[in-house]
């Protein structure tokens, strides 16, 4: 094997772009199990829009933010753990990653929508997932509807139609790469992970996000023109 | 004599944009959907340059690299990664294996091109009357 210096070096060497320094604080605060909660709210009431995101999850059922129950980051951290913070802080990076994605890959812009103001839609649409493992455990889920999965294939390919089977492969690797982004910035951020399955995407007409292990889990939902997408990450950082 | 690339990556979507990338260039093209088939290709076709993915079923990319640089035949082929794992751990123990140079997906056409260029020649295909 070849000696080489440091990260720093490679990432120089190589053109790669580091983790965002606010992400990586939070991340590595969080990711110590016995890391103080005081700490954590401090840190995320620097934020807010991190500050709000945090209570919306915290109060899932309240569309008005007057009425909710859960009033505090305090509150939230100390109703749905620490791990709800974390999961906040690589959702960032995570909805970056689709949108650098989809401007560099597809010439589109993406727009990151309110979650409760889409109504999600109904009947067969595209169903992708991706698992990762090790240290921290988690899934990221892509769904959208036929005719949104064939422009972005079309588009991604430079064609001018795309069939499903082109889609259901554009589809994945768009999911293979958010998967990939968000594994690596829970990696840097000290919760090793080993293992990135290769996604799988299927028809499907469930459109409620599927959670089949324990931890916290955010959708996000993004549009460009034609396009719909909902995005669901969970992780679970001491698995 | 055109310059020969070996594209492996398990997604067929990836695997077209890196042809694509290629065309306007006296590059004959080679393809490897995981890292088994990838080596066989390499084996067979002696390539100029590998890009090769890191998540992959059957072999992955860098399961695959330790084969390719333990082969007296190949371990000089070039390798360029392309995968969306920048974690730093990954980045290390990859760059530690010797690769060339390593490209963050999302990615574009021209940062492919460019970081090929700088390893093996690419020469414009005329152009055609």
């Amino acid at each position: 094997m070849t000696e080489l210096p440091n990260y720093a070096e490679v990432a120089r060497r190589y053109g790669l772009e580091p983790i965002p320094e606010s992400v990586l604080r939070l991340a590595q605060l969080v990711s110590r199990q016995e890391a103080d909660l005081d700490e954590i709210a401090a840190l995320i009431k620097k934020d807010p829009a991190l500050s709000r995101r945090i209570l919306r999850l915290a109060n899932p059922h309240t569309v008005d933010e007057g009425h909710y129950e859960i009033k505090t980051v305090e509150q939230a951290l100390m109703r749905h753990g620490v791990g709800c913070a974390l999961l906040l802080a690589m959702g960032a990076p995570l909805s970056e990653a689709l949108v650098k994605t989809f401007l560099t890959m597809l010439s589109l812009k993406l727009e990151c929508l309110e979650v409760r103001s889409v109504i999600p839609s109904q009947g067969d649409h595209l169903f992708g997932i991706i698992r990762f493992s090790g240290k921290a455990t988690g899934q990221v889920q892509l769904r959208l509807g036929f005719d949104s999965a064939k422009q972005v294939a079309a588009k991604v390919l430079g064609l001018e139609s795309a069939n499903l089977e082109a889609a259901k492969d554009a589809v994945g690797e768009l999911l293979n790469i958010m998967a990939g982004n968000f594994k690596s910035n829970l990696c840097d951020a000290g919760l090793e992970c080993c293992r990135l399955e290769p996604p799988r995407v299927y028809s499907s007409a469930e459109f409620n996000t599927v959670v089949e292990e324990e931890g916290n889990l955010e959708r996000m939902v993004f549009r460009a023109p034609s396009i719909l997408m909902f995005v669901d990450a969970r992780v679970n950082p001491w698995s | 004599m055109p310059t020969k690339i070996l594209s492996i990556d398990d997604s067929r979507t990836i695997r077209l944009i890196v042809a694509k990338a290629f065309q306007p260039y006296d590059v004959t093209m080679y393809e490897g959907a995981d890292g088994e088939k990838g080596l066989a290709v390499a084996a067979e076709e002696k390539p100029d340059l590998i890009i090769l993915d890191v998540t992959m079923p059957v072999m992955d990319g860098v399961t695959m690299l330790g084969k390719l640089k333990e082969d007296p035949t190949l371990k000089e082929i070039p390798v360029i990664m392309l995968t969306a794992e920048s974690g730093r751990e990954n980045v290390l123990q990859i760059a530690r294996m010797g690769v060339r140079d390593y490209l963050v997906k999302p990615f574009k056409e021209n940062q492919l091109i460019e970081k090929v260029s700088r390893i093996v020649p690419l020469q414009k295909k005329p152009a055609a009357n």
